[in-house]
């Protein structure tokens, strides 16, 4: 009897990763099909069209395959971008579908994702601050810094954007209130810029100069009660 | 006598007024140019912006208190030195710019 359920579980481990492997190279045809055109065969926007597709190298996305997923279905506009260039997939392919595309990009372009994630939160500095202080500090430099480019309400409508009229792109999510961040995510691109994520250099800077670790946690989590999800 | 002191802090203050000096420092690269200036009380700066962005220099020193808010490509602001007290200025967008100002 135990040798059955030994070789039940087998063949039915065997099935899953058949499957898994299957879907990993349907999202890979997939990929091909539609998103290599922008993206690049990489993930690395290689491709030699100029457009303004961020996060620029998916192979550096911090995203994980469930974000991956709703942007994909729902488009990037939906999610702060400025530009609908990132169309709404759902309208082109089955959730299943997506799904694998986004397990094809997550598992193969960026596979140490979560790895580098945790080694960054882990070294992090953070002094414990009580809620209050920690939103003081928070509101305090998003208004100083962050707001000079994103707006006040984190809508992107700043003087600096309306001066920036011929690429108005480099803010990215444009729209803070609707990015798809994490709290964690939004502290790792304040400290180390939005490079981490794969946009470009010359997108927003680390802020990690200027301040602490604390300092930027309060901003992110500023960020992820005030901001994102407000009108 | 006391036309002559009277003169004497005419003269004073003129001489003041005339030794005071213009630094310049440009807004290039995302950088400030020169990085480091030593002034003295009365002197003026003026931040010129050669870079293709908006700038926003400013210092928290509560002395020389002083933020030129967003400032485009091309325009000029000018800041003058109120007290002896060296302090930094730095750009509210781009974090990695620093100007250390020396005030003797």
């Amino acid at each position: 009897m135990k040798h059955f359920y030994i070789i039940i579980s087998a063949l039915l481990l065997g099935s899953l990763q058949l499957c898994a492997s299957d879907d990993l190279e349907e999202g890979k045809r997939l990929y091909n099909e539609t998103c290599v055109s922008c993206h690049g065969e990489t993930g690395a926007t290689d491709t030699g069209i100029k457009l303004t597709v961020k996060p620029r190298r998916l192979k550096d996305s911090i995203l994980s395959a469930q974000q991956m997923v709703k942007i994909i279905s729902d488009g990037g506009h939906a999610y702060g971008a400025h530009s609908d260039i990132m169309s709404a997939f759902k309208y082109v392919y089955e959730e299943e579908q997506i799904e694998n595309i986004a397990q094809y990009v997550s598992k193969t372009f960026n596979a140490h994702r979560e790895a580098r994630i945790k080694k960054h939160l882990s070294e992090a500095k953070v002094e414990k601050l009580d809620a209050k202080k920690m939103h003081k500090i928070g509101k305090k430099i998003f208004k100083r810094n962050c707001s000079l480019c994103h707006g006040l309400k984190g809508d992107g409508n700043s003087i600096y954007v309306e001066q920036s009229k011929e690429n108005k792109e480099f803010l990215f999510p444009y729209d803070l209130r609707k990015t798809v961040l994490d709290e964690d995510q939004i502290f790792l691109i304040l400290k180390f810029g939005a490079h981490y994520w794969g946009a470009d250099k010359k997108d927003m800077p680390s802020w990690s100069r200027k301040y602490d670790d604390t300092k930027l946690r309060a901003v992110a989590h500023f960020v992820k009660t005030k901001i994102v999800g407000t009108d | 006598m006391k036309k002559i002191a009277t003169m004497l802090v005419i003269a004073g203050a003129l001489s003041v007024t005339l030794s005071a000096k213009n630094w310049v420092v440009d807004q290039k690269g995302k950088t400030f140019i020169p990085s480091k200036l030593t002034v003295h009380v009365g002197d003026t700066i003026t931040f010129k912006n050669s870079d293709p962005f908006a700038h926003n220099a400013y210092t928290d020193d509560e002395a020389n208190e002083f933020d030129v808010g967003m400032q485009p490509t091309g325009k000029e602001t000018h800041m003058k030195i109120n007290s002896k007290e060296s302090f930094n200025v730095e750009c509210a967008i781009h974090p990695n710019m620093l100007l250390e100002v020396t005030v003797e």
